[in-house]
């Protein structure tokens, strides 16, 4: 096992395995020696149906399920127990096991601190609740350090008996369960478990959350202008005109100009459709001219220059029923997929 | 441009610092010299140069504006009309083979010296200028003055290295860096190295901090883009590409296949040799792509970006007033419109009214046939060609699909500098034009 480079997790988790079914073979068999007398026998607990499960397990080469080590976990505590809790109460030695996988680390404790220092000191203790078996998946780094305690121990002769101590957490579980059972049974028809009113109100606060979260994209006041406006009368955009004030609000230029032979009235909507920049009116060249990347546009939208790939695009305009032109923002038209000549796209001048 | 006076009396005491500061260091480098008593002549020379820059200093600081030191006019008015991008392109090209070409003379270090001293003083002369000062001396830009230099430094001090080892192997000798391998060790040699490095360049920051603050702006509105309208400095480059291609082009394939091409680099190149010391002989092909692809497409581009680049993108002298007036020719036309309306006369294919989808799609491709006829060309036969010609001995080496990826990267990568070109020879605005579908090439 050390001399291996690197190690599978599965190979880890065998590992620790054995090292457990040994660290309690170890615990077991002092305490078979010593608590004979008190007609008790420990080996009857070893097999018990919570240890077997675990035991055909570790030799399988595949990965370990979550269940595995868990069982694992529970056949190192079943096989350890036997030391303390087996002898003071013989019926929850399975319990334990399936209980807690916890109490697998204590046992080793007392198995391996005797057997190093005579005063027993605290740092001396840690030590050697240290140097036990570790539960659980050992680190690459860990194993070998982890193994080589293990196969002292095992050479030494076995350590002093240990006196059973009675085991407080079997003690107290089974007599919260039946409690629960018994007496406190009714709050579980009134309220269902404490877990579940935690995740009722878990829930509830959530859902409220959510709620308010929809309501904030619904705001009382939206600063956004309207998509339709009304940008005056036909005879305020004489022929040629192109009409800048609405680009910093609206982002539209309306212009007056002709197109394929037709006198239109048209809004331009202020995206250069190369990389979506706010082109410029250039009145001196009559050209929108885009700082980006230079392209360039005919008053009437189409590009011919620069990057941009097609004309700008318009937006619908039609005359009110107050006769004044009103821009609708909510549609577009696009030139090169032939929807200029869309009555709503313009308004002959 | 118009307040001259106003300007040069502003810019004159940056500038009499600037000579101090030349003839400071052109001073100790003369006495360097003189110490060593090899290179008398030089010594002598640079403490005389150390000279004129102390007189062009007190020139600056005279206190008269007419006493700065400046570029001629006629000069400038002559950069500003033959500045144009394509002799940028071109110039920098030719400058850039020139450094290679005979960079073993240019590796000599007081050839070296006097460049960069002769460089040191054209900027000096032109800052005097107010449109070159306004561009230079903007907070945004000036990092990309010390990038031109650094990158300068960095490359020659490689390419002095490669020339010493190419003329060792030449010779038979072992290179520099097997006979001179003393090692060093990280803790303390590096270490302190480093912490001496990230102190003063904190310190550097905070000074450039205080005396270049940031230039904030107003609020940012969807409606107005500033003119001009800059990417930062490290994408203009990206920004230069893209007055040349669509956006998906420029702006999402082109920089993928740069990350892409720099990590397939180490498993497309075969040449065994050049690992872990410098040289060009041994490497050529390698170092040449690199060169073109790091320098000439990317570094010039962000210099061509940030200091000639002005209003709608225009392309200015570096003494030319940044109006956003300047007219500036740009008509350019998709190879459809050239092939059926200049060259056949006809009208592009166009599909009728209301015809469905299919027959749509299929008028596209009627009319783009010229375009995608050539990109496939370019992009599927051209590859298998050059390894029956000129990547003869690369294809055997590489294998098939070593050999395509590399082929295709190199296509790829030139088809910026051909789309330049074709752009400024012909006009061209793309080869493949589908706006129907956003599809531009």
């Amino acid at each position: 096992m050390a001399d291996k480079k690197k190690m599978s997790v599965a190979e880890i988790l065998a590992a620790a395995r054995g090292e457990g079914k040994a660290a309690g073979k170890e615990a077991a068999m002092p305490a078979d020696q010593t608590a004979a007398a008190q007609a008790e026998t420990p080996q009857s607990s070893a097999d018990s149906p919570a240890a077997t499960p675990a035991a055909p397990k570790p030799g399988s080469a595949g990965r370990p399920s979550v269940k595995d080590i868990l069982a694992m976990a529970r056949s190192k505590g079943a096989a350890a127990s036997p030391v303390d809790a087996a002898p003071a109460k013989p019926k929850p030695a399975s319990k334990t096991a399936a209980g807690k996988p916890a109490p697998a680390k204590k046992p080793n404790a007392p198995v391996a601190g005797p057997k190093k220092n005579v005063q027993r000191d605290t740092a001396s203790i840690l030590a050697a609740a240290r140097s036990g078996a570790k539960p659980g998946p050992v680190g690459k780094a860990e194993a070998p350090v982890v193994a080589k305690p293990q196969a002292r121990s095992a050479a030494k002769p076995p350590p002093r008996p240990v006196p059973p101590r009675p085991a407080r957490p079997a003690a107290k579980k089974p007599a919260k369960n039946a409690a629960t059972d018994e007496r406190r049974g009714f709050l579980g028809y009134a309220v269902g478990s404490f877990m579940a009113v935690g995740f009722t109100a878990l829930s509830m606060t959530g859902g409220l959350f959510g709620l308010g979260l929809a309501r904030f994209f619904f705001p009382n006041v939206l600063a956004e202008p309207p998509s339709r406006f009304k940008v005056g009368s036909k005879e305020g955009f004489p022929v040629g005109k192109v009409e800048t004030k609405y680009v910093a609000q609206y982002g539209v230029w309306v212009v007056n100009s002709e197109f394929e032979g037709v006198q239109q009235i048209y809004a331009l909507k202020t995206v250069c459709t190369h990389l979506g920049c706010t082109p410029n009116w250039l009145e001196a060249e009559q050209k929108f001219k885009c700082p980006c990347h230079g392209s360039g546009f005919y008053k009437d939208g189409i590009n011919f220059e620069g990057p941009a790939p097609r004309p700008l695009e318009r937006y619908a305009i039609r005359i009110a029923d107050d006769g004044q032109l009103e821009v609708d923002k909510s549609k577009s038209f696009q030139e090169e997929l032939g929807q200029w000549n869309d009555p709503e796209s313009f308004v002959t001048a | 441009m118009h307040s001259n006076g106003f300007f040069l009396s502003d810019v004159a005491g940056f500038l009499g610092g600037y000579y101090t500061f030349l003839a400071i260091m052109n001073g100790v480098a003369a006495m360097i010299l003189w110490r060593r008593q090899q290179r008398t002549g030089w010594a002598v020379f640079w403490a005389s140069f150390a000279g004129v820059m102390m007189i062009l200093a007190s020139l600056a600081l005279s206190g008269s504006a007419s006493m700065v030191p400046v570029l001629p006019e006629a000069i400038r008015g002559l950069v500003n009309q033959l500045s144009g991008p394509v002799l940028y392109t071109l110039g920098t090209t030719a400058f850039l083979v020139l450094l290679f070409v005979f960079r073993k003379f240019f590796v000599q270090p007081m050839v070296a010296w006097t460049v960069f001293n002769a460089s040191l003083l054209l900027l000096g002369l032109s800052m005097a200028d107010e449109n070159f000062a306004a561009i230079v001396m903007k907070p945004d830009n000036v990092p990309i003055v010390g990038l031109v230099y650094l990158l300068a430094f960095f490359t020659w001090v490689a390419t002095k290295q490669a020339v010493v080892n190419d003329e060792r192997i030449k010779q038979g000798l072992p290179v520099v860096e097997k006979v001179n391998d003393e090692k060093v060790l990280v803790w303390p040699d590096l270490v302190y190295t480093e912490l001496i490095c990230m102190v003063a360049v904190s310190a550097l920051l905070l000074v450039w901090a205080i005396f270049l603050p940031a230039p904030l702006e107003e609020p940012a509105s969807s409606v107005k883009t500033p003119n001009p309208s800059k990417a930062p400095w490290y994408f203009l480059g990206l920004q230069e590409m893209l007055v040349y291609f669509d956006p998906w082009y420029a702006g999402v394939v082109l920089p993928s296949l740069v990350v892409f091409g720099l990590m397939a680099m180490p498993y497309l190149d075969f040449n065994k040799r050049g690992n872990g010391y410098y040289s060009i002989e041994e490497r050529k092909f390698s170092y040449l792509v690199w060169q073109f692809g790091f320098f000439e497409l990317w570094i010039t581009l962000i210099i061509l970006g940030t200091f000639l680049r002005g209003p709608n993108w225009n392309f200015f002298g570096p003494f030319e007033y940044w109006t956003p007036y300047k007219v500036e020719v740009l008509n350019n036309v998709d190879l459809p419109q050239m092939f059926w309306v200049q060259w056949l006369n006809q009208p592009l294919p166009r599909a009728p009214q209301d015809a469905g989808l299919l027959t749509q799609i299929g008028y596209i491709f009627l009319r783009e046939a010229p375009g995608l006829i050539v990109m496939g060309a370019y992009l599927v036969l051209l590859p298998p060609l050059l390894a029956i010609t000129v990547f003869r001995g690369f294809y055997a080496k590489m294998g098939f699909i070593r050999y395509m990826v590399m082929a295709n990267l190199m296509l790829l990568m030139l088809t910026l500098p051909l789309k330049m070109i074709l752009r400024w020879t012909l006009n061209l605005k793309y080869i493949i034009s589908i706006p129907e579908f956003s599809l531009n090439f």
